[in-house]
């Protein structure tokens, strides 16, 4: 026979559906954003990993100063790699302000997919990228003008090696609307002629390393070979490729991320759950009492208790998935495409999504429920019928001081004795407020990073030249730079610019006779080094050559205000000394005018704002809509939690709201008792966790973005803690309303009921 | 007439399941008198005095005290009049379990202009020292006594006593009743009492039993027993 307790389940549902309701909207909320989120980002990580064979992706590239003979190609390729011309021009566009790189027709290397339009069959015909399209408005058709020429866009495309549209291996973010790539056939690419022509070789080794290490080793032969066959301007291979790598990186962040959100929400509502069930084992004590005595076990008592919570994380969990793969899947394709270069989607059915939203959920729902109420259950029935369940011995009463009046005191024991349920309201606030922050603070972020290169810009043109070439412009300042990388990690370093600067520069305003009196090896670092690296004036810190093995000690003398980029400065002398540079060697100007007297073909770059702003116009661009959810749900989450665990203080509390009334308290003062504490809690958890979740966030934010080159400071303005307060204050009012009703609708004869 | 109880009745249920609680109860009650209202279980004692209380409501007729009528009042105009002039003990008890002994007498206290002095009513309990435990740590009769600390300590007019030795053994009932009846002597509250404890009318002032919803006898004593010496 089966367990007639199980007739309850239906009845104990309709009797509280409005808290079974809210929490099955929720989950099955989270879990469809979330399963969407899994099921595109499994798809496309299928189609990422199958593009390195069907696109054949190169291991790596490298650019020489002038093109290599056939001779030099065939002598590398003794090192076990197959060599590819992989030729591009890179200029601007006339109408929008973007830079475009233009390969020549690839038919080895690094394939196309083709997603709309058609490959270019004449020599003025261009595919373009598809995101770099969709952003600057560009369609089939259209007329895109190179650099003075006109260019038909016969199609969009994705290009294998630009899944992330870094247009360099230092740059701190791609920018798929100021830098975008393309394709032209042979015949139209030879017309463009040489202005910003790069050499640029692709290739593959003839047998796969075997892991990074190998890799590493590997790439570091290369170089040693390409050194000795000619002037290597450039060289990344696949694993430094952020172009190439970036996604997978990402993609891989965002599934930590979204299932260690998942489930941490999954674990407040087990415990609400759980705190909800153990005063419904308090209300139904005597019957438990005599179901134990009757001969029921433990066990079955508890799987009565546990299938409810079991029932609807279960019915959320499917629910969220029929709409995660429905509608969600194509918001989630939205957001990644948005982000993304990548090729025409193709649904790939896995059961990782499935588990991670459906069979982990149910999981932790039951083991987290399992284990609170099996430890409210471990009482001996007697204690059952008695309703003393406390399971030590009878608890003492706090002693409160009796100057303080009845009714506050009355209030700190509402507080005391609904510890378990305000310790589940302060964790659910802490967390729904660290959502809302999250939501906020990464705009306000951004918005200020862009402030801030705004003011701290060293000069409206930054030039870097090929060699030194002199200029007549006026205010233009000659530097000496050299870029050096991190040697911290293995696998991944970092580009940090040296300056060697004149003195009293009129651009980076460090004390001329600072510089000059800085002892050998002693260096000033910019403030964005220092933060990154948490390093102090007086560290040494160790860097090496980007292409090679040397390494570079320097002291740590100073540091100089300005969080653009990982810099290092010190004198032109030092820094002639140290990289063994003939004296008034130069390769660049800081200038606030465009210096035009220089040629072109000796400017290997200009840095302007634009450029340092890159990394928070991208993640604006593709993640400003996720900020705006994320506020949302936090906002959506507090006002379930504190509706919830409100309800709950006072449906435990009935019997006594009951008497008090009996007693002639009126339903404001009775408000006044019930409702203020949880307000007490809620404004003390409010104004508790904000200075933790801001330490949190610093710490989560500091990790999210160290893996990016460069550096964005951690900031919230004390706005977006305001806006927070108004938005829980408000919506606190409101529950506070609801719950008012509540305290008005206890009945004055529920005191008359026998409690035993 | 200081309790005027009019032609009070109340139904429960409808249709066949219709039961005529209580069939149009008329009784006055004096200033300081100790009423027991006496019946067997289902007789609409209980009833009569929760309409008293404001707690239930009649279908018709009303409940007047000192002129002043309960079925005119609106619920809050009922909340002050319990809060002014009624004190109530259960069965049960109905302490607030989260507060200590003596914050359960403050509860009460706290309703009154003029509360009388709560270490002096936990004295008179024999509960000062206890005064800093939680209720379920105490036996239900210093449970009970709380209660009536509790209903007492705002010196109420009237005090309504719902069997307030139903759950209590023989020796601790008699030491509950001793209470209230030194209350009664001690402040002079009108004091109703619902039993069904025969033994109980002997130390009233008065007796009114009930039966299906009838008064069936109303009749003062001439010699009242000290709850002392009351035997069942």
């Amino acid at each position: 026979m089966k367990n007639p307790l199980r007739k309850r389940i239906l009845r104990e549902f309709k009797q509280e559906w409005t808290k079974y309701l809210i929490l099955f909207v929720f989950m099955s909320a989270i879990i469809s954003f979330i399963s969407g989120f899994f099921v595109a980002s499994g798809s496309i990580r299928v189609l990422y990993d199958n593009g390195f064979e069907r696109y054949n992706i190169e291991n790596g590239n490298f650019e020489y100063y002038a093109e290599a003979s056939e001779e030099t190609l065939c002598t590398l390729e003794e090192e076990g790699i197959s060599i590819y011309e992989n030729f591009y021009v890179e200029r601007e566009t006339d109408q929008i302000e973007s830079s475009l790189r233009v390969y020549n027709e690839r038919s080895e290397i690094n394939g196309v997919c083709l997603m709309e339009g058609e490959f270019p069959k004449e020599a003025d015909e261009i595919i373009i990228d598809r995101m770099y399209a969709d952003n600057n408005e560009i369609e089939v058709g259209d007329t895109l003008v190179f650099d003075g020429e006109d260019l038909i866009v016969c199609g969009l495309a994705a290009f294998s090696d630009y899944s992330s549209l870094f247009s360099g291996t230092s740059d701190m973010m791609f920018d798929a609307m100021k830098f975008g790539v393309g394709m032209m056939t042979e015949e139209g690419f030879e017309q463009l002629g040489e202005v910003g022509l790069h050499y640029n070789y692709s290739w593959i080794y003839a047998e796969e390393p075997a892991d990074k290490i190998e890799e590493k080793e590997m790439a570091e032969d290369i170089l040693t070979a390409l050194n000795e066959h000619g002037m290597v301007t450039n060289f990344i291979p696949r694993y430094l490729n952020q172009a190439i790598v970036f996604t997978d990186e990402d993609m891989g962040n965002d599934r930590i991320m979204f299932s260690a959100f998942l489930y941490i929400v999954i674990a407040i509502i087990a415990f609400i759950f759980a705190v909800t069930t153990s005063n419904t084992i308090a209300k139904e004590a005597t019957v438990i009492g005599t179901l134990r005595a009757s001969g029921y076990t433990r066990g079955e008592i508890l799987r009565h208790y546990i299938a409810l919570p079991v029932l609807v994380t279960l019915l959320s969990a499917l629910v969220g998935n029929v709409l995660g793969y429905t509608f969600f899947l194509e918001v989630a394709k939205g957001i990644y495409y948005a982000s993304y270069s990548l090729p025409t989607f193709e649904l790939t059915l896995s059961g990782d999504a499935f588990v991670k939203t459906t069979v982990v959920p149910v999981i932790l729902m039951m083991v987290i429920n399992s284990v609170i109420i099996a430890g409210k259950l471990k009482l001996s029935p007697m204690k059952f019928l008695r309703r003393d369940l406390s399971a030590r011995q009878k608890k003492k009463a706090f002693r409160l001081n009796s100057d303080i009046p009845i009714m506050s005191r009355f209030r700190m024991r509402i507080i005391f004795q609904n510890i378990p349920n305000y310790l589940t309201l302060a964790v659910g606030i802490f967390f729904a407020n660290a959502i809302m922050i999250l939501g906020l603070a990464f705009p306000a972020l951004l918005k200020n990073h862009q402030e801030m290169i705004s003011q701290s810009i060293v000069c409206e043109n930054q030039y870097i030249l090929k060699v030194p070439a002199n200029t007549e412009t006026e205010g233009a300042e000659k530097y000496c730079a050299y870029t050096l990388v991190t040697t911290e990690e293995k696998i991944k370093s970092e580009s940090v610019s040296v300056y060697g600067l004149v003195e009293n520069s009129k651009y980076i305003d460090i004390d001329g006779d600072v510089l000059g009196d800085l002892a050998e090896g002693e260096v000033i670092i910019s403030s964005a080094y220092a933060d990154k690296y948490d390093i102090a004036e007086g560290d040494e810190i160790v860097l090496r050559e980007e292409y090679g093995e040397e390494e570079y000690t320097f002291r740590v003398s100073g540091i100089y205000e300005y969080i653009a980029g990982l810099a290092i400065y010190m004198s032109m002398d030092s820094f002639w000394e140290c990289f063994d540079c003939e004296e008034d060697y130069f390769n660049g100007y800081f200038s606030e005018e465009k210096i035009e007297d220089i040629d072109e073909m000796l400017i290997a770059t200009v840095i302007t704002e634009d450029d340092m702003n890159k990394m928070s116009r991208q993640l604006t661009v593709s993640l400003g809509g996720v900020f705006d959810i994320f506020y949302y749900f936090g906002l959506v989450m507090f006002a379930m939690i504190i509706y919830l665990l409100s309800k709950l203080v006072i449906e435990k509390n009935a019997q006594s709201i009951s008497m008090t009334k009996v007693l002639g308290y009126t339903n404001n003062e009775i408000g006044g008792l019930y409702i203020f504490s949880t307000s007490i809690v809620a404004i003390a958890s409010f104004l508790l966790t904000m200075p933790l979740i801001n330490k949190v966030m610093e710490v989560v934010v500091r990790i999210m973005l160290s893996s990016y080159p460069g550096w964005i400071p951690y900031y919230i303005p004390s706005a977006s803690f305001v806006r927070i307060a108004l938005a829980g204050i408000a919506t606190y009012g409101v529950i506070a309303f609801l719950q008012f009703g509540k305290v008005k609708k206890v009945p004055l004869n529920m005191a008359l009921k026998n409690v035993e | 007439m200081f309790l005027e109880i009019n032609k009070i009745k109340k139904h429960f249920g409808e249709g066949e399941s219709k039961i005529e609680v209580l069939k149009g109860i008329d009784v006055g009650i004096e200033k300081g008198e100790f009423c027991v209202l006496l019946g067997p279980s289902g007789s609409g004692k209980s009833t009569l005095l929760n309409i008293i209380g404001g707690i239930d409501q009649a279908d018709s007729g009303y409940i007047a005290i000192e002129g002043e009528k309960t079925e005119d009042m609106s619920e809050k105009t009922l909340t002050l009049y319990r809060r002014k002039h009624l004190g109530y003990i259960f069965q049960m008890y109905n302490l607030i379990p989260n507060l200590n002994i003596k914050e359960n007498i403050e509860v009460g206290a706290y309703l009154s202009d003029n509360p009388l002095n709560v270490d002096d009513i936990l004295h008179t309990l024999g509960l000062y020292e206890h005064r800093h435990k939680l209720p379920n740590q105490l036996s239900g009769g210093q449970q009970q006594r709380t209660a009536i600390g509790r209903a007492i300590v705002k010196n109420p007019d009237i005090l309504l006593c719902d069997e307030p030795t139903g759950a209590l053994d023989y020796n601790t009932s008699k030491e509950i009743l001793k209470l209230i009846e030194e209350v009664n002597q001690k402040y002079g509250n009108t004091i109703v009492m619902v039993t069904h404890n025969d033994a109980i009318k002997n130390m009233a002032d008065r007796v009114i039993t009930l039966r299906d919803g009838i008064i069936r006898k109303d009749y003062k004593n001439e010699v009242k027993i000290p709850a002392e010496q009351l035997e069942w």
